[in-house]
């Protein structure tokens, strides 16, 4: 679908899955958006929003799994999606460098999550024509 | 593109201000303007003489007090929420702002971001 209106879009996510509804009200938006010929620029998770990018989340499988589901949409459309990494690192969310950097035991980054600095998000918010925040609640 | 991240919530309970801090210290480094506005309960951010020793983590007054040294722009406090939880400004640390309407401070910016 074309859109002359068209516009460029990042969705900041700083509510964790099954904690918020920041997930998913962000998943449904994005595909909102992209119905109606926008465009969504980049992804960025944020403080509790990086356990989206956890690959050892294993909800009962009669529950949505939001991990999977925003995957889903992101390989689809190739959207670049960033976890800010202090807030990664603090979480526990690891890429394989940063499991070597930091000698841990494991690491969970679910691809095509990158880990990345707050940079991403600067850039973001100087080029998207519109930044929309998804905040859990408490 | 000139951005205000806006800190509504008390120090230490959360750890959504310190990430909201950290979002206009990294606009500051790549030369993008930013201010910070303390409102409701976030307003304790902005106090004098706050030692967090005792909980273990870092005080917040001094990550704020080096806002202005890090490029951020001006440090806006409203006026009403002092009020509400009985702070003076000499109670502030140095570097404040008083704002009475955070309504139109908020109309001043192209971009702004409630940290969560």
């Amino acid at each position: 679908m074309t859109n002359a209106m068209a516009l460029n879009y990042t969705l900041v996510i700083t509510g964790a899955p099954w904690t918020s509804q920041a997930p998913q009200s962000a998943l449904n938006f994005a595909k909102a958006l992209l119905s109606a010929g926008h465009r969504i620029d980049r992804v960025f998770l944020y403080g509790d929003g990086v356990h989206l990018a956890s690959a050892l989340a294993t909800p009962p499988s009669d529950e949505q799994h939001w991990p999977a589901l925003w995957v889903e949409l992101l390989q689809e459309q190739l959207i670049p999606a960033t976890a800010c990494i202090a807030s990664a690192l603090r979480r526990g969310i690891i890429d394989e460098a940063e499991q070597a950097r930091y000698q841990l035991a494991a690491s969970n980054l679910l691809p095509p999550f990158e880990v990345a600095g707050l940079g991403d998000w600067v850039e973001s918010n100087s080029h998207s024509d519109r930044v929309i925040y998804f905040h859990g609640t408490s | 593109m000139n951005t205000l991240i806006v800190i509504d919530r008390a120090p230490y309970g959360s750890w959504a201000g310190r990430e909201g801090l950290d979002m206009a210290f990294s606009l500051a480094a790549f030369d993008q303007p930013v201010s910070l506005l303390l409102t409701g309960a976030g307003v304790h951010w902005a106090k004098r003489d706050q030692d967090a020793t005792a909980i273990g983590q870092k005080t917040v007054a001094k990550n704020l007090s080096a806002a202005g040294l890090f490029g951020v722009e001006s440090l806006q406090v409203d006026a009403t929420s002092c009020e509400r939880f009985g702070l003076t400004k000499e109670q502030l640390i140095a570097g404040c702002t008083l704002v009475e309407s955070s309504q139109a401070t908020l109309k001043q910016f192209d971009r702004v971001v409630f940290a969560n």
